[in-house]
């Protein structure tokens, strides 16, 4: 091999008849044309593309869905008959071995890893490693030339620098770490009330990934995304951890501030970045947090930070709405600050519906004090309704800390029951706290 | 869609919202079950109406097994209307279901006993109900209280449960046919279910159940002015999909339905698909409208279909001369032309302008001269195929500029040698294809030279003029018919060719006497017995004659095992199978004989056969079949697995889906296949996508094209061809000149090439060969026997296409089509109206009105449709008599039409 550029040659096939080789010798000059060059093809690598089913219209539940598909099921079934069959008879697996270990042995090994420059003619390219200058070396002919493009990362061949191979592009480990492995403990039944706003989610995320038949029986394009507002507490990132508690999908979840990046255009890649990752792991839900860290309202900015937030949200404008479609991608916002985000982030086609999370109403308090206190050991005198009905403005995160306070108050004297006036304590420490360390009651 | 859902307001409307949900409970049950235990748990985090609903509920429950009617009644009457009021959200059960759940084995227990029937029948409707969210898999509850319950109006218990209400029935009906039990009592529920659906815009389902308990005719009563395009477009794709004596079933009622709304293009349409001569005789002769009989004839014409017009149906003879004339298409070279003349594509093309050599990089100019001979050749072939139809060109019918130093017509003629002079001069005919009256004059000159292969090119030029084209003086007949039987082999089968081309599915008599003792008599060569098969097979072509066919297999008995091995022997086979095309079981008697055949053909013959009578149906089993052969590996010597490639194609190429699974299919042959098998896969490939060039046909073909073995370049390189036939595709254009500088040392390759390049430019870019039609809904017969001889011939590239039988390639013109639309107004003179051109969009089944094509544009008529666009009006000035806007279109006036003044 090393005999500099021309160790990207293909030798001529196996020691076989004359005329094949003389053949190969003459396929060889114009090798067959990349069909493309230039941006990597998007969605459909080659093999994909090939394997892709076709689709099958209309998509309501009718007997003409279900012969169309049976159709393409017997069809599926031959070609697996067939398969297998093919492979009883002459088994690939040897000749595809062979056929591996030669590339391997062109390869070489160790290969460098180094990025493309440029493409300079169907054979030939500019290349750089980490260390040092650029090459004009060869593109070895196994090498997918699709999939080229400048600055991917590529194998290289450790004494010719040859292109050998392409690093498939992996995910950004930013982006990985967003996924949602394990699904949250928080369920639906542990919100209380909030029943129109778990309808509306619902219809408005899981039930387009699940059915999205009835929005085409109806003749309507489901909403894309969500975003759910309301003072802070009143159970935005819970409901948001019960939908990716009860769903399937992939569930990416990220923090507005995460999207704010050191160096510039990194923001607008994490983004775009995340989309992608969504749009292959789809049908997925992407849930962002505390949107308000990067969806303000635009203005003339002065520093160059500020400029890159700005810059972050209009990629993600164009990733809700904008020129690619997504398929089954749903967004969920979550903001407690709705005014001050940028009217094109809430147009309809982005953000379809707006979900607002009131603070709890009698009934819901009840509810919520149920819920925190079903685990806990109450005394007899314990009068919930009080602070129920009280007229006091409480959060549902108020009334957690409430509860977790009376328990702590209850712990401190080491008490196995938590009594009223813990609860009353509780309370009144609470609410001074929200309410900035002025007593409650002074200016009554 | 429906003005009726209008006019029944909105409550209909929102009844089908709220219900509908309800039903996405039942397969996200499991899901929710567990939600549900949680929630029965904590009763006490109920709601206060919740509560209180619940509590309610309850105390009907207890009542309605007291003892006093009158309190039972009140109980049941309340319950019912507590779960008809009942509205939920998308994403939950109604709140009374919900509640009645735990009661439902109670209820049960108390219908048994209760002892009023009247109330029994209350209790029974309501268990029916709740059955829809409690029942079984498989139980069945919800039907069998059903029956029980009181005889009314089921529509009122909400959408969800009658779609229920019918899946059950389905099952039902099923399991009582095969206990042989009486169904009585579910056609009278499928009576009340059917008009319910009909009436909600849910056609789809009330299709579906009819289907599912074979009474599809109930549908026809049902259907209105409003919804029966719905109901028939959904029907007639239906009817790709469903198993044989089925599909004619549903046909049928479509025909019906269309017949009841008079809608007659659409039901000769549908005819035409059921190829049902009475029902396309019914419709012509009850259509009473002149203009529309006119429609009527133009979509025969398209077809093919001769029709008799002397059934004394006609007022006047006048009018009856106006069809003739558009029933024999002899209006379709002007329309054609006119076309022409509209896009400004009259000046004719020489090869030279094809090839774009400047293109190409330096090198190919230099080899051009190699093999000057098949240059020529290939040249004659490229300006035929590019300025067919235009009665013009720049090689054959120049006009004379020095008439003394001989025409330069005749120059080109004589740069070619031999056989090559017969392609020359049959390429005069597909100049002037389809002009019958100017056409013959200027062949007539060659019939008066001594060379017998001009003869030959001459009488073949006669052949493809007519083609397609009927004409009252018969002139094919006439000069082609004493030539059959001249002592010249070239010369008879440019004759039997011609005959083939002229009267291809006509069933013309006269030619089958002339024809058959020449297939039948052992004396004559056997390329002139398989041409004279051929012929009679295209003439005959899915008749299933058994005249024919009895001479054709007495042909494939006699012959020596030797002549049946020659290329031209495989077209007695091919002859013979063209006579079942799409016929499906007729060709089971023949299959029998066949299999009695030498070994030697034996297989060959029964492959075409299958592939022939199957192709265009979409039978998996026989896919199934021909895929089975080709899983063999074989030694070499037989010839049978070739044809079974392309006989999956054929066989798939009925609708979208098996095509494309086909497709996929090709690929594993391509992998595992050896390489009589690979050879024929580009020509699969190229059949199943004809001039429609999908982006991933091209590159597997691109790819193809630079095999290692030269015959599957060549079939690919054809294929390239086939897939862009008519499109002037810019892609394929480029391909093509890659591959003609790369094999610019093959003659033979080049030469494959060249054809290509000429296919793709075919008539300029005017012409199709796709043989479906009508929005891919008609498949003509006789372009598709065109196309599967054209591609017999490829099979054997080397001694057919690349020998002395070039002249294989006419057969395609039996597929040519004018890729046009041109409206006509009521005097059928072409009208220039706007109309939007976009790709055609399949909405069958969806709700509403969806746009039927996409990313249009809006040109001014005629236009070019490319395939898989479809057009519609862009003006409300006009009405088309067609409903598929394809070929010629007839328009008429719109009565209703308002001139808008602010918008002209």
């Amino acid at each position: 091999m090393g005999q500099g550029q021309s160790g990207g040659l293909p030798r001529p096939g196996p020691p076989g008849d004359k005329k094949a080789e003389e053949k190969k010798e003459k396929k060889y000059e114009p090798a067959a044309p990349p069909t493309r060059v230039g941006r990597k093809q998007r969605k459909q690598k080659g093999p994909e593309a090939a394997a892709r089913l076709p689709v099958v219209t209309p998509a309501t539940k009718c007997k003409l869905r279900l012969l169309k598909l049976e159709r393409v099921k017997d069809y599926l079934l031959m070609e697996e008959e067939f398969v297998t069959n093919q492979e009883r008879l002459k088994p690939q697996e040897d000749k595809n071995e062979e056929d591996r270990s030669k590339v391997d042995d062109l390869r070489g090994s160790p290969m460098s890893v180094g990025t493309l420059e440029e493409i300079i003619d169907e054979n030939h390219a500019i290349v750089s490693s980490s260390v040092g200058p650029e090459y004009y070396v060869n593109i070895l002919s196994f090498v997918d030339k699709d999939q080229l493009e400048p600055g991917c990362a590529i194998l290289m061949h450790n004494k010719v620098l040859s292109v050998v191979g392409i690093l498939q592009d992996e995910v950004d480990p930013m982006v990985s770490v967003m996924k949602v492995e394990k699904a949250p403990l928080e369920s639906y039944a542990d919100i209380g009330g909030l029943d129109p706003q778990i309808q509306e989610i619902k219809e408005a995320v899981e039930l387009p990934l699940t059915h999205p038949e009835l929005y085409e029986d109806i003749g309507i394009k489901p909403p894309k995304g969500v975003i759910l507002y309301g003072e802070p507490g009143t159970g935005k990132t819970l409901l948001a951890k019960a939908v990716a508690n009860s769903t399937s999908a992939t569930f990416l979840r990220v923090v507005g501030s995460e999207l704010i990046q050191k160096y510039l255009g990194d923001g607008p890649k994490l983004v775009r970045e995340l989309f992608r990752v969504a749009d292959e792991l789809s049908p997925s839900i992407v849930f962002i947090d505390e949107i308000d860290a990067v969806g303000t309202k635009r203005y003339d900015a002065h520093s160059g930070g500020e400029r890159e937030i700005q810059r972050t949200m209009l990629e993600l404008l164009n990733q809700l709405d904008g020129f690619d479609a997504r398929g089954d991608v749903k967004v969920i916002l979550a903001t407690n600050r709705i005014e001050s985000l940028d009217p094109a982030l809430l147009r309809p086609g982005r953000i379809d519906r707006k979900i607002e999370f009131p603070l709890p109403d009698i009934k819901t308090r009840r509810r919520i004090f149920q819920i925190h206190t079903s685990r806990m050991t109450l005394s007899d005198d314990v009068n919930l309704e009080e602070f129920v009905m009280t007229k006091d403005e409480f959060s549902g995160a108020d009334i957690k800390a409430i509860c977790t306070e009376a328990g702590l108050l209850a712990l401190r004297e080491r008490r196995m029951k938590v009594t009223q006036v813990d609860f009353k304590k509780a309370k009144e420490k609470v609410m001074y706290k929200k309410k900035e360390g002025v007593p409650e009651g002074l200016y009554m | 869609m429906a003005p009726d859902p209008k006019e029944n307001g909105s409550s209909v409307d929102r009844m089908d919202h709220d219900e509908q949900p309800a039903s996405t409970k039942v397969p996200a049950k499991d899901a929710k079950d567990a939600k549900k235990k949680k929630d029965e748990k904590k009763d006490e985090d109920l709601s206060e109406e919740d509560a209180a609903l619940k509590e309610q509920l309850e105390l009907y429950v207890e009542r309605v097994n007291d003892s006093n009617p009158g309190i039972q009644k009140m109980a049941l009457e309340s319950m019912r209307q507590e779960i008809r009021t009942a509205t939920s959200s998308m994403t939950s059960v109604p709140k009374p279901l919900k509640f009645l759940r735990p009661h439902y084995k109670t209820l049960k227990g108390y219908y048994e006993t209760m002892e009023t029937p009247e109330l029994k029948m209350f209790l029974a409707d309501i268990i029916s109900v709740l059955a829809l969210t409690m029942s079984e898999e498989n139980e069945r509850e919800s039907l069998q209280y059903r029956l029980l319950g009181s005889v009314g109006d089921i529509g009122s218990w909400g959408h969800e449960y009658v779609r229920n209400l019918a899946g059950e029935i389905g099952l039902e009906f099923q399991q009582r046919q095969v206990n042989e039990k009486s169904v009585e009592d579910l056609m009278d529920l499928v009576k009340q279910i059917v008009p319910f659906h009909v009436k909600h815009n849910a056609e789809p389902e009330a299709v579906d159940l009819l289907m599912e308990v074979e009474s599809l005719e109930l549908l026809i009563g049902h259907i209105d002015k409003g919804n029966y395009k719905r109901t028939c477009s959904y029907l007639t794709s239906f009817s790709s999909y469903m198993p044989e004596p089925d599909d004619m079933l549903v046909l049928d009622v479509a025909y019906q339905i269309y017949r009841k709304f008079e809608k007659y293009p659409d039901a000769m349409r549908v005819a035409l698909r059921m190829d049902n001569s009475q029902y396309i005789k019914a419709t012509f002769k009850d259509c009473n409208d002149f203009l529309e009989k006119q429609q009527l004839c133009y979509i025969l014409a398209r077809q093919g279909v001769s029709l008799d017009l002397d059934d004394g149906s006609l007022a006047s003879e006048d009018q009856k001369e106006k069809l003739q004339e558009i029933i024999s298409n002899s209006k379709l070279s002007e329309g054609y032309l006119t076309l022409a003349r509209d896009l400004d594509v009259m000046e004719p093309k020489t090869p030279e302008d094809i090839y774009k050599a400047h293109l190409v990089d330096g090198r190919a100019g230099a080899g051009a001269s190699v093999d000057s001979a098949r240059q020529n050749l290939a040249a004659t072939f490229v300006n035929a195929f590019v300025n067919a139809g235009f009665g013009q060109d720049k090689l054959m019918t120049a006009p004379n500029v020095d008439s003394s130093s001989g025409s330069s017509a005749n120059s080109w003629l004589f740069k070619n040698k031999e056989h090559g002079k017969a392609s020359a001069a049959a390429s005069l005919g597909l100049i002037l294809l389809w002009d019958v009256d100017d056409g013959l004059p200027q062949i007539d000159k060659y019939f008066y030279t001594q060379d017998n292969h001009i003869i030959a090119g001459a009488l073949l030029a006669v052949g493809i003029v007519n083609c397609g084209v009927r004409n009252e003086c018969d002139p094919a007949y006439a000069l082609l018919y004493e030539s059959v039987n001249k002592e010249d082999s070239t010369t008879r089968i440019g004759a039997i060719m011609g005959l083939g081309l002229a009267y291809a599915g006509s069933q013309k008599e006269e030619v089958l006497e002339l024809l058959t003792p020449i297939v039948t008599d052992s004396k004559v060569g056997i390329d002139v017995a398989g041409f004279a098969a051929m012929s009679l097979g295209l003439i005959y072509v899915g008749s299933c004659n058994q005249e024919v066919a009895q001479s054709i297999l007495h042909a494939l008995m006699e012959r020596s095992e030797s002549e049946l091995g020659e290329p031209m022997g495989r077209f007695l086979c091919h002859g013979l199978g063209l006579l079942y095309l799409g016929k499906q079981d007729d060709v089971d008697a023949t299959m029998e004989v066949a299999k009695t055949l030498n070994p030697k053909i034996s297989q060959y013959c029964q492959v075409t056969l299958d592939s022939c009578a199957y192709a265009g149906t979409g039978n998996v089993l026989k896919v199934q079949r021909l895929l089975g052969l080709c899983a063999d590996h074989l030694d070499k010597g037989e010839s049978h697995q070739a044809p079974a490639v392309l006989g999956i194609a054929l066989v798939a190429m009925a609708e979208e889906l098996g095509l494309e699974m086909a497709i996929r299919s090709l690929e594993h042959l391509l992998q595992y296949g050896e390489q009589n098998i690979r050879r024929a896969v580009p020509l699969a490939l190229g059949i199943l996508s004809i001039s429609n060039p999908k982006i991933a046909v091209m590159d597997t073909l691109s790819r193809l094209s630079h095999d290692s073995d030269s015959e599957v370049a060549m079939a690919a390189t054809m294929s390239l061809g086939l897939i862009g036939a008519g499109t002037n595709n810019a892609r394929i254009a480029g391909m093509l000149r890659n591959l003609s500088s790369y094999y610019y040392k093959d003659p033979s390759l080049l030469f494959c090439v060249r054809i290509a390049q000429g296919l793709v430019h075919m008539g300029k870019g005017l012409l199709t060969l796709n043989p479906y039609h009508s929005d891919r809904f008609l498949l003509s017969n006789v372009a598709l026997a065109g196309l599967m001889t054209f591609l017999h011939g490829c099979l054997d590239m080397k001694s057919v296409i690349l020998g002395k039988y070039h002249y294989v390639l006419y057969y395609l013109v039996l597929a040519m089509q004018p890729r046009m639309l041109i409206t006509l107004d009521t005097n059928l003179k072409p009208l220039s109206v706007p109309v939007r051109v976009g790709q055609a969009v399949d909405v069958v089944g969806q709700a509403g009105r969806p746009k039927t094509i996409t990313g249009f544009q809006t040109h001014t008529t005629p236009v070019l449709l490319a395939t898989g666009d479809r057009a519609e009006l862009a003006t409300e000035k006009y009405l088309p008599l067609s409903s598929v806007l394809e070929g010629f279109v007839i328009l008429k006036p719109n009565p209703d039409y308002q001139h808008d003044h602010l918008s002209s």
